[in-house]
Parts: structure tokens; C-alpha cells; sequence
């Protein structure tokens, strides 16, 4: 409490309620010209009075759009990017807490840097290697000479092609190597008695045993919360599907709701059926929040007591 | 006696450390080349400051940490490459490591679960061990739930339920609080006796390793100072190390020289004869030192520490400490300078340099305890 005074009190309220008028209005104004037609919205612009087309809206999107199977395979990319992400995360961490490793610590600082390297910067490079994944390997077999030995011995130079662009494994994938969960579950693994490695050990299980007797039932709550968080992140991606994916049956629904808008100047948008859809799109997550925001919480806080 | 007292019983192994060594990397040496028996049933307990290889020793005869070289033989059997399930060891460590999301019979019966012992018989030998150890009532609670002493004795019970040929103890008292450290320490004793196993105990506490052992293994920079019993540790140290180290107060070292007939403090006073000429330590405990009755050797009293049962008086002679144990009810001036006495058959000699232990320096210094005991 820093001031117990009545003028800070009101000013404190004043503040708190702009602060909500500027989360929720943006809010309010997508319900309400979801909920009016469109022949409303030419005639008034964008509605702050609710009408009674929400539904048909609705129906419009799910009809005449993409958006369902949009929404399927957000759901495929951000389902198997939280639990590819989960395990991955676990893995290493494991790994890199449990197992005396050479160069655990330059490992585990790579695996930090992805936090410092976002998709969003690497998205020309990641877009390079997605669309033929042996490029890499190409590069290395160039860089080193081994490709004009090959090209001597055997005639023509090693050049492997395979491109995962519009698939939903080249979706997913780029997303699923970042190191906050390892870092996550590093932090817990550390939280615990370093003797229980031994004492089970000493019982007998062996380094799997451990892992699915002891240390998963430990990190159950880590592990929801990792899970809530990357679903959500895997559900907002925008940049890398739209680049990621071209044919409108392979991209994610977010992508997809920004394509509603029509490419053609002049024509006006139906907006209300865009909201529509942006509030469709948006049910599961907030679902999603609803139901998991304890792990969710636990999860912003990293560690548990 | 019941079925699990008997069958720890039987299953107890000696165990032969032979030429056990331990380094991490070329140079620095952990444990240099051990040779050692714990006998069968016995109750060994492994003593010295932290940093002596102890622990190091302890894991490897567990099993969690490999040999550098050497063999470790658990009855009869070479263990040193094996996994630690296949050694019969079982171990109760310093802060318990239970596991904290099973109950307290889940985590007694994890062990029996690996190994495959059907649900029925873990239950039976659940049960056995829980009411040996009087945790009968709290089977079905977590250990977050349980007290610092009750989670000890689940830890214990974790570990004999397997009936194992040695049981392993790494510092498990250190953690309680020093009313339940003698509780427990008392419980362990009883345990001992009643179950007979293979034990080591590894403490830097003196006491527990005064209470509890058989014999005290007292290392020092992973070297064997001293192997005994605890009265022959107490009253016949091998040398300056152990002499400081068993103890409370420790015993007064003084560096004396001899000129072939008396040993003489620095400053000229004569503590004791003795037909030996260079550098020595002279070892006395405070407790043995004779105060006023006569004695020649002057010191000054600088402090003295009032506990009930007795007093501490820290005194200077020659530029060296000396502690003093005075009985209670003893007046003394603390304005004077005392004279002392060491009593001949009291005093310890140690070589100057090494500082190991001179045998018999002043005829057979045995006190009458000792020659019966041995």
C-alpha cells in the first residue's frame, strides 16, 4: 500500500477503468458487428449497438469459408506443436539436470538462444531450409568439398530435395524448437531433492523408470501449464503460416480470418461476418483459458513452491 | 523376533574394500588405495570433516559413483562393476529423498514394485516394516504430511524392506533438530541390535559416530587415520588428527621438545619425562588435566566458559591454548595463574612431524576401562 488517500483512489480508478475501456471496447465492438448484417454495417459503418445476425454470421463462416477446416488444422498444428514441445522440452531437460553430459552447459545455452532468436527473425532462413529440408546437409556437403569428391568418384554431386511447405509437419515443426521448456522444466527439475535420482537408483529403476514413475507424476503441473501455454502460442501464429502455407486448405484459422478480407480495392469488407469468425476462431482458446488458467498461472510463475 | 528381523539377519555380507581408489580427473585423488574389512553385522560408522571422501566412499560402495581402481567384495561376491540394484545395498540418505507424490507405503513398497514382488506379498512386507518402525497410522499419507522423524524412519523403512546385505547411511540425522537427533540416534541403536545388518554410517559428528559404531573408520583427505573401536579412538588416537578431532572439548596439543630426559614447553617449564630427543606434540585431554594438587606447570587464565555440569577454562602456557574441564563446584580465582599436573598415564605423545602416535611413550598409559574392554 503505497498511499492510503482518497484523491490516489480516484485516480487509481480512473486509470483502471480507461485501461478496461481499451481492453474490452475493442471487444465489445467485434461482438456487436458480428451480431448486425451486412447491409447494416454499409449503411452505419462498424456497430456499437448489438444486432440479432450473430448466428447467421456465424453460419455464414462456417458455409461459405474455409475457416472450419482452417480451425482443424490450427487445431492440428498447435495440439501437436504443445505436445511435441512438451516431450522435447522434458527430454532435454532431463538430460541436461540428470546426466553428467560434456558441454551441458553450451548445450543448454544453445538451447536458451532460440529464446533469443524467434521465428520471427530466422522466418527467411526457416522458410530456406522448410522448403527443401536437406539444404543444410547440401550446404555442408558443398562447403566442405566433399560434393566435387563425390562428383569424381561417382559422377554427379550429392543434392537431396524435400520440401515440407504446406504440409502440416513443416507447420509445425519450426515451431516446436524453442528452449523456454527446457529452461521450464530445468528450473523444476532443480527444485527437487538431488537424491532422488540416487534413491531411485538404489531401489532399482533405472534411468527410464525414473523418468515415468518419479520425475513425470513430479512435473505433472509443469507439464500442463507448458502444454496450455504453447497451445495458445501454436494457435496465434500468424507469420510462419502465412508463410508456411499457400493452398487456403493447408493454412491455420488465424491466417485464413485475414484472408476474409478480400484482396479487391474497392469493395467493401463484410465485416460482420469476419467478426463472426474472428469470435469463432477465438472460442477455443478462450476455452481453453477458462478451463486450464490455474496451469496457466503456474506456468507465468515458472516454478512451484 | 520377527520374519524380517531374522531374514536382514541372515542376509548380512561383509564387506572388503581392496585397494579401492577414487579420482575425478589425473590429478587430484580423491581416495587413494583403501584396504579395508567391515565385518558382518557390524555397525561401522565413517568419520572425518567434510571433504574427506566419505561420502565418496559410501556411493561407491553403493554403487553411484564408479572405482578408479580396486575391488569392492559385498559377501563374497565382486560387486565394483555392477548397478546398484544387483549389489543388495540399501541406502537412507541425508535429506530422505522420498519420492514426495507417493504415500509412505508406496514409497517403502517402490523398491519390491522394480523387482517385480507381487501386490500382495509388497502389502504383507509394507505392513511388517510400518509396524516395526511405528508407522502403522500413517501408511496412506504423503511424506509432505509426515514430521522430520517420521520421514527418517519411512526412509529407513525403505531401505530394510528389501532386506538388504548392507544398509547405507549418508549423514541422515544432520537435518533434525538435536532433540530428535538423539531420539533418532537411540532408535538406531535399538534398530541395529535388533536387525543385526551390515551397516556404515557416514557423520562428521562425533557423537553419533561415538554412540552408534562398532568401530569408526576416521578418514582424512580420503586417507584411513585411525580404525578402532570407539573407547581404543578415544582413549589410544593414532594420531594428532584424530586426537583433535574425538572429543568435545578436543584434546590440548602442546609442542614440547625433549632433551632426552624431559619434555619441555617452549619457555623452559618440564611437562613430563620422557628419554627422547627432538620435536613431539603432547596430547592431554582437558578433562585429565590435575589442577592445583602441587603441580609445577604455571598457566594464566584468559576465559572461562560456565556450562552447568561443568566449566571450561581456556588458559595460556607458553604462547600455547590450553583448555582445562573443571568439574562443577570447584572454586577457582580467575585473577591467578594455576599450577597443573598432567598425570603421567593421561598424556599422549605424538611425533613432531608426522604427527602420528608414539606407542607405550610413558609405560602402559592404558587406563583400567580400556584393559577390560579389550
Amino acid at each position: 500500500m503505497v498511499e492510503n488517500a482518497r484523491s490516489i483512489n480516484i485516480a487509481a480508478s480512473i486509470l483502471l477503468a480507461i485501461g478496461i475501456l481499451y481492453i474490452v471496447g475493442p471487444l465489445y465492438l467485434t461482438l456487436s458487428t458480428a451480431s448486425q448484417s451486412y447491409e447494416y454495417m454499409l449503411r452505419n459503418g462498424l456497430a456499437w449497438v448489438p444486432g440479432t445476425e450473430l448466428f447467421a454470421n456465424m453460419g455464414k463462416v462456417i458455409h461459405d469459408t474455409r475457416i472450419p477446416i482452417q480451425m482443424l488444422n490450427s487445431m492440428i498444428v498447435a495440439f501437436s506443436n504443445a505436445l511435441a514441445t512438451c516431450i522435447l522440452s522434458f527430454l532435454s531437460a532431463y538430460a541436461i539436470v540428470y546426466f553428467r553430459i560434456r558441454w551441458a552447459g553450451v548445450a543448454f545455452a544453445l538451447i536458451l538462444a532460440t529464446i533469443m532468436l524467434p521465428l520471427d527473425i530466422r522466418v527467411i532462413t526457416t522458410y530456406q531450409v522448410a522448403s527443401n529440408i536437406f539444404s543444410p546437409l547440401n550446404a555442408v556437403l558443398d562447403f566442405t568439398g566433399l560434393n566435387s569428391l563425390i562428383e569424381m568418384m561417382f559422377g554427379a554431386p550429392i543434392q537431396l530435395e524435400l520440401s515440407v511447405l504446406d504440409t502440416h509437419f513443416g507447420l509445425i515443426a519450426p515451431l516446436v524448437a524453442h528452449g523456454t521448456g527446457t529452461f521450464l522444466f530445468r528450473q523444476f527439475f532443480l527444485t527437487l531433492p538431488k537424491d532422488l535420482f540416487k534413491a531411485a537408483r538404489m531401489d532399482g529403476a533405472g534411468p527410464l523408470r525414473f523418468l515415468i514413475d518419479i520425475l513425470l507424476p513430479l512435473a505433472r503441473t509443469s507439464f500442463a501449464s507448458l502444454f496450455v501455454l504453447t497451445f495458445l502460442s501454436g494457435w496465434t501464429q500468424y507469420l510462419w503460416p502465412l508463410v508456411g502455407a499457400s493452398t487456403p486448405d493447408m493454412q491455420t484459422a488465424v491466417v485464413g480470418l485475414a484472408r476474409l478480407v478480400p484482396d479487391a480495392d474497392g469493395q467493401v469488407p463484410d465485416f460482420p461476418m469476419i467478426m463472426a469468425g474472428a469470435v469463432l476462431v477465438s472460442l477455443v482458446p478462450l476455452t481453453m483459458i477458462a478451463l486450464l488458467q490455474r496451469f496457466l498461472v503456474q506456468g507465468l510463475v515458472l516454478s512451484e513452491k | 523376533m520377527t520374519a524380517i528381523d531374522t531374514a536382514i539377519r541372515a542376509a548380512a555380507a561383509e564387506i572388503d574394500l581392496i585397494g579401492v581408489t577414487k579420482s575425478y580427473d589425473a590429478k587430484n585423488t580423491i581416495i587413494p588405495p583403501i584396504d579395508v574389512t567391515l565385518r558382518r553385522g557390524e555397525f561401522t560408522v565413517v568419520l572425518g570433516p567434510s571433504g574427506c571422501g566419505k561420502s565418496t566412499l559410501l556411493q561407491m560402495i553403493a554403487g553411484l559413483e564408479r572405482v578408479s581402481g580396486g575391488k569392492i567384495v559385498i559377501g563374497g561376491r565382486e560387486v565394483q562393476d555392477l548397478e546398484p540394484k544387483h549389489r543388495g545395498c540399501a541406502m537412507v540418505f541425508q535429506n530422505y529423498a522420498l519420492y514426495p507424490h507417493m504415500t509412505v507405503a508406496e514409497n517403502m513398497a517402490y523398491s519390491l514394485k522394480v523387482a517385480g514382488v507381487s501386490k500382495a506379498e509388497r502389502a504383507e512386507r509394507v505392513a511388517t516394516v510400518a509396524k516395526m518402525l511405528g508407522l502403522a497410522d500413517f501408511l496412506t499419507r504423503k511424506p509432505g504430511q509426515l514430521s522430520g522423524g517420521q520421514r527418517q524412519r519411512v526412509a529407513i523403512g525403505r531401505a530394510i524392506i528389501r532386506e538388504p546385505g548392507v544398509l547405507l547411511f549418508d549423514e541422515p540425522l544432520s537435518n533434525l533438530d538435536a532433540q530428535l537427533r538423539h531420539d533418532m540416534r537411540v532408535e538406531l541403536a535399538e534398530l541395529h541390535r535388533r536387525i543385526g545388518a551390515t551397516s556404515v554410517f557416514v557423520t562428521h559428528d562425533q557423537v553419533e559416530a561415538m554412540t552408534l559404531a562398532d568401530r569408526i573408520l576416521i578418514l582424512n583427505k580420503g586417507h584411513i587415520e585411525q580404525f578402532d573401536t570407539p573407547k581404543a579412538i578415544y582413549h589410544h588416537p593414532a594420531s594428532v588428527f584424530v586426537a583433535k578431532f574425538i572429543g568435545s572439548p578436543p584434546m590440548n596439543i602442546l609442542q614440547v621438545e625433549g632433551d632426552g630426559s624431559v619434555l619441555r614447553l617452549a619457555d623452559g617449564q618440564a611437562v613430563a619425562n620422557y628419554a627422547g630427543k627432538g620435536k613431539f606434540q603432547l596430547g592431554i585431554r582437558p578433562e585429565d588435566i590435575a589442577v592445583n594438587e602441587g603441580g609445577s606447570i604455571k598457566t594464566e587464565i584468559r576465559y572461562r566458559e560456565d556450562l552447568g555440569s561443568h566449566e571450561i577454562l581456556e588458559t595460556k602456557t607458553a604462547e600455547q591454548n590450553l583448555r582445562i574441564a573443571m568439574p562443577f563446584g570447584v572454586e577457582i580465582d580467575t585473577t591467578q595463574t594455576l599450577s597443573l599436573s598432567f598425570p603421567q598415564a593421561r598424556l599422549h605423545l605424538f611425533e613432531g612431524e608426522s604427527g602420528r602416535a608414539i606407542a607405550n611413550a610413558f609405560g602402559d598409559a592404558q587406563p583400567a576401562s580400556v584393559k577390560e574392554y579389550q
